[in-house]
């Protein structure tokens, strides 16, 4: 690890001054920070913590329009306390994430920032496009394949790997980020850019922006579902994780919303599924149809067809769960 | 000293069992039978570092701080095949806090594997070694390379060893008897399948390591994490140019081995030269991702196999050939998949290819998870083909007298019967259930003539010490019982001092042999040191010897003659009593192999591709078990490995840049704790007659048969025959795909 400074501004107002040189870098529970810049992936002169007041920062509040505001350093475990009344799903995905320990340290704001998983582009001596080289090593013959992402892989094969931003994506959630001049809140979906080559982070934060809340908008009848597919039953990151969200008006599905984790660089919307869904009984053959349309677009390389099968088989869970026909 | 002749019954409590006649030595206890009835040997005591390591106070190699300790790690080539050009350490040792700089490859050397060292760094701190790792610049030709099995034994591909082609088959590659080519032609029924294994790396929680330290007066300690504490003292002693005993190795407590850790390697080497040039204690453990590099690992395989059986559904031959890496050595990537089974006809050829990877290391039953895998596969296969029921089928062909006891108790124990006639692909829902079985073997009844001192006070203190290692597998707790059993004291009052060279020399700890290499000096040593205590009692009481009897601890003789064991040391004078017992050639026993079988029940998400093992029935033998707790947690901690090495277990590497992209214990998964099912180790009391105690070893046979009883598994609760290890969605869900 590169020698850096720590430092612990009192305000959000001074992080965001602090973390505006571009040498300097936020963290919050530091979960994937410190890996990160153990192996020298990231080398920042300066290591900004995001400070735990103003208590909004730090809290789950139900603001007055009944909006639920989640601060970026609730961790994961409040996350799960504090959802399960009011969104059980959220608090499902939340309680899947990682290990317990980890659950107590990371937080909601780290989850949305989240790094891929990427084993080459976590590895300095590898070489990786999103680091700055000529090509992504993925998606040569001969390279691994089995974790990459099916959905916009052309230039970059990583995978977002986050188990919150779908969830947060699917209920049409926004996110409060503190500039130098102002605050702005921006659709969740808009957190996140397409990968470049040379850009480490995966989100459009510019330098000196800290993410603040989020802000998920009330419910009223909609139902939601989160099914996370993966290996081992903890300590372990999801093969494919999707959210879905249904009002049914009438008894037809009248507003449809199903986002996907690594998948993808970025979270990835189901747009053709979300189609499937619209005017139709929420039944067992509208999600079969709706699951069976996930795949499309889809360019799994020759190493990762079967991902393709899992996130069909994820939309088709998180629906069932929506639905209330599994638990 | 004439060897005495006994005859003793070896075998197992209750049957099958047969007389033995050997020729004890004349200093060595006479052999416990069978029948024998004992006090403490047989009965669960939880092992003493059981406390210290729940609480973290146990003190592992990693966890040695000594004052004024400087650290050392190497700069490791990122390249699989290359030839360093040009190697600048000047950056480096202007580093602050660097203190030395070793360059262990010239501009020239030729790199075979990604992970070698070329560059050895010593700093005062791991921060200041960490930036003058990074300072170090080497110029490297990266020449193309092959990795896999399949990619380097290709016509064409580069070569490891520029002198000889990759493909090597040695002389005990090529087993053949009867003529298998025949057989198989003329078999009633016959079945093929190309069987395939993935690399597994060793993964001990504790890297490899060492803190090597000048004594000041010329001699050193050693701190490692080892297996073998004679082999480092050796390996440091060399690499300094000293005599054995002028080098002195402790290994208190040893993060896990698995066959890994035998000798020095050249981050030890590098530690012991700096530690001597710098005259200060030096520390160097490997990171996480050099273990998974280049400390050692499990050979893949690829194994095409052909077995056929008669119409009786007795098998009369096996035929095929078997690839595997060593990485880049030669040789010791044999799969063991022609024991177990009678049969009568065999022509296997087998061939290591090596590859530009980090060389294979001895892994807990070396050959054999991978072998069983594949031979049980083909008998699973061949009882469907027969539509025999797989378990009536393997008692069919299986000639070992215990493992038809042990078929029985696994199959009542997890239910076979009744889950068995649940076809496959009955359950309602994407979960289908299902149970497979596999069979142990292994070979370990203990060797050599190891020493053990044992020392006792006239106040009654008890100690045992020997240099031997305790890996996780109870040595500690085992050597105490045997002496406690002896002298009919509570085992807890046996203080054992291990782990130190300062002690006798100590077996290494490999092919499961230590409790059976030292157990039976501990035994020894216990007996001779009641005959000094009976010979003290003997002046004092004036009667014979052999009038005295022992029971519960105390000694007693006609005309109300009583002394507890405190009483009986109080008659040692201040000198004390030291006695060494030794161990002795191995006698006749039972029989030569351990036995063993496992009975494993999964639940397979067919649409996912995701299997979770929700039982295991383990049945073993290890000759008599001292310990049966302790033995009870060496099967829980086989199968627990072999269900990690069925499902999750897999190095991969980039075919092209010949470099490991999952070398961290998150992406390179391996069970934990949520996913552990419940494990019923069943041990099968018996006697093997080998030694005195009739011991032998336990600790790589609980990991043979798991992966084969998993992957059965999963045939019968899919249709589906796995021939891939692990069994991860992607190849779970290809093998459901082809057979839709």
């Amino acid at each position: 690890m590169k020698a850096f400074r720590y430092l612990r501004p009192a305000s959000v107002e001074e992080a965001v001054k602090t973390s505006t040189p571009e040498t300097a870098m936020l963290k919050a529970g530091g979960m994937d920070l410190l890996d990160l810049m153990k192996e020298r992936v990231l080398t920042p002169d300066d290591v900004v913590q995001v400070p735990a007041v103003p208590e909004r920062v730090r809290r789950v509040m139900t603001g007055p329009d009944g909006m639920l505001l989640v601060g970026a350093l609730v961790t994961l475990a409040e996350l799960a306390e504090a959802m399960a009344g009011p969104l059980p799903e959220v608090a499902h995905a939340a309680s899947l994430a990682a290990s317990p320990q980890i659950r107590h340290r990371a937080t909601v704001g780290g989850n949305l920032c989240q790094h891929t998983r990427c084993g080459y582009f976590r590895l300095l001596s590898m070489p990786c496009w999103k680091r700055g080289d000529k090509e992504c090593p993925v998606l040569q013959e001969g390279g691994v394949q089995e974790n990459a992402g099916i959905f916009s892989n052309g230039s970059c094969a990583c995978a977002h790997p986050a188990s919150l931003p779908p969830v947060f994506a699917a209920l049409d959630s926004l996110v409060m980020i503190q500039g130098a001049k102002l605050e702005r809140t921006i659709p969740i979906a808009d957190l996140y850019a397409p990968p470049k080559r040379g850009k480490l982070t995966d989100t459009t934060l510019a330098a000196g922006e800290v993410l603040t809340r989020v802000l998920i908008p009330p419910q009223g009848d909609a139902q939601l579902g989160y099914s996370e597919i993966r290996q081992k039953e903890a300590f372990d990151w999801p093969l494919v994780s999707a959210a879905a969200r249904v009002v049914l008006r009438g008894g037809k599905i009248a507003a449809a919303n199903i986002w996907l984790g690594s998948v993808a660089p970025t979270p990835h919307r189901a747009v053709a599924a979300e189609k499937a869904l619209m005017g139709k009984p929420f039944d067992d053959a509208t999600i079969q149809m709706a699951a069976a349309a996930v795949a499309d677009g889809a360019t799994p390389l020759p190493g990762n067809s079967y991902k393709a099968e899992l996130a069909t088989v994820a939309v088709k869970r998180a629906l069932l769960r929506a639905a209330g026909r599994t638990k | 000293m004439v060897p005495r002749k006994v005859t003793i019954q070896a075998g197992a409590t209750g049957g099958p069992t047969k007389d033995i006649t050997v020729e004890v030595h004349d200093l060595d206890a006479t052999p416990w039978g069978a029948d024998a009835k004992l006090t403490h040997v047989g009965r669960d005591l939880p092992r003493f570092d059981g406390p210290v390591k729940a609480t973290g106070a146990a003190r592992y190699t990693y966890d040695i701080f000594r004052p004024n300790m400087a650290y050392c790690r190497l700069v490791r080539s990122p390249h699989a095949h290359a030839v360093v050009t040009s190697v600048d350490v000047s950056a480096a040792r202007r580093v602050p806090g660097v203190l030395d700089v070793l360059e262990l490859m010239r501009t020239g050397g030729r790199i075979t594997f990604a992970g070698k060292g070329v560059v050895a760094v010593c700093a005062e701190t791991e921060e200041a070694l960490d930036d003058g790792l990074h300072a170090i610049e080497i110029a490297y030709e990266v020449l193309p390379t092959a990795v896999t099995t399949e990619d380097a034994a290709r016509a064409g591909a580069p070569r490891v060893d520029p002198k000889r082609a990759n493909k090597v088959t040695t002389k005990r590659g090529v087993q053949k008897r009867g003529d298998a080519a025949k057989a198989l032609a003329g078999a009633h029924k016959k079945v093929s399948g190309i069987f395939r294994t993935a690399v597994q790396t060793h993964s001990a929680l504790e890297p490899h390591g060492c803190v090597v330290e000048p004594n000041g007066d010329g001699t050193f300690t050693v701190w490692a994490s080892t297996q073998g504490t004679g082999s480092v003292r050796g390996g440091i002693a060399k690499a300094l140019g000293l005599k054995p005993n002028e080098v002195r190795v402790i290994s208190e407590h040893v993060g896990g081995g698995f066959g890994a850790k035998f000798g020095i390697d050249e981050w030890d080497r590098a530690a012991a030269l700096f530690a001597r040039k710098l005259d200060r204690p030096v520390k160097s453990m490997i990171s996480r991702r050099a273990e998974h590099l280049v400390a050692g690992n499990r050979p893949d395989s690829i194994q095409d196999l052909s077995l056929g059986c008669d119409e009786k559904g007795n098998l009369t031959a096996l035929a095929g050939t078997v690839l595997g890496t060593p990485g880049n050595g030669a040789g010791g990537a044999n799969a063991a998949n022609s024991r177990v089974y009678r049969i009568p006809n065999l022509d296997m050829t087998q061939s290591s290819v090596s590859t530009f990877t980090g060389r294979q290391r001895a892994f807990r039953a070396p050959g054999h998870p991978q072998g069983v895998f594949a031979l049980e596969g083909a008998v699973d296969m061949l009882a469907h083909e027969m539509g025999a029921d797989p378990l009536a089928f393997r008692l069919q062909n299986d000639p070992h007298p215990l493992r038809q006891a042990q078929w029985r108790l696994g199959a009542e124990r997890i239910g076979w019967d009744a889950k068995r006639k649940v076809a496959p692909g009955a359950g309602a829902g994407p979960v289908q259930r299902g149970v497979g079985c596999g069979a142990s073997v292994w070979r370990s009844s203990g060797r050599g003539k190891w020493v053990v001192n044992l020392e006792i006070t006239r106040e009654g203190s008890v100690t045992v010490s020997n240099a031997v290692q305790d890996i996780g597998t109870g040595t500690r707790t085992i050597l105490a019982i045997l002496v406690a059993e002896e002298l009919g004291i509570a085992p807890g009052r046996v203080t054992v001092r291990i782990g130190d060279t300062a002690s006798p020399a100590g077996p290494p700890s490999g092919g499961s042999t230590t409790a059976p290499s030292i157990g039976p000096a501990a035994r020894g040593a216990g007996r001779r040191a009641k005959e000094r205590l009976l010979e003290l009692l003997v002046g004092e009481w004036e009667v014979a010897s052999d009038a005295i009897r022992i029971e519960n601890g105390v000694f007693t003789a006609s005309g109300g003659k009583r002394a507890t064991f405190d009483e009986a040391c109080a008659l040692i004078g201040p000198e004390g009593i030291t006695v060494s017992g030794q161990r002795r050639r191995n006698y006749a026993g039972f029989h030569n192999e351990t036995a063993g079988c496992q009975f494993a029940e999964v639940a397979v998400d067919t649409e996912t591709g995701i299997i979770k093992v929700e039982r295991v029935v383990a049945v073993h033998d290890a000759g008599r078990i001292i310990d049966p707790l302790t033995a009870r947690s060496q099967v829980v901690g086989g199968v627990i490995q072999g269900i990690s090495y069925a499902l999750y277990e897999e190095r991969q590497m980039d075919r092209n840049l010949g470099d490991m992209v999952n070398p961290t214990l998150d992406t390179y998964r391996i069970l934990g704790i949520r996913d552990c099912p419940r494990i019923d180790a069943l041990l099968t009391t018996m006697s093997s007659g080998f030694n005195n105690a009739g011991m032998m070893g336990l600790g790589e046979p609980t990991t043979v048969p798991t992966a084969a009883a998993v992957a059965n598994a999963v045939f019968h609760a899919t249709g589906v025959r796995m021939l891939t290890l692990p069994m991860t969605p992607r190849t779970v869900l290809a093998a459901l795909r082809g057979a839709r």
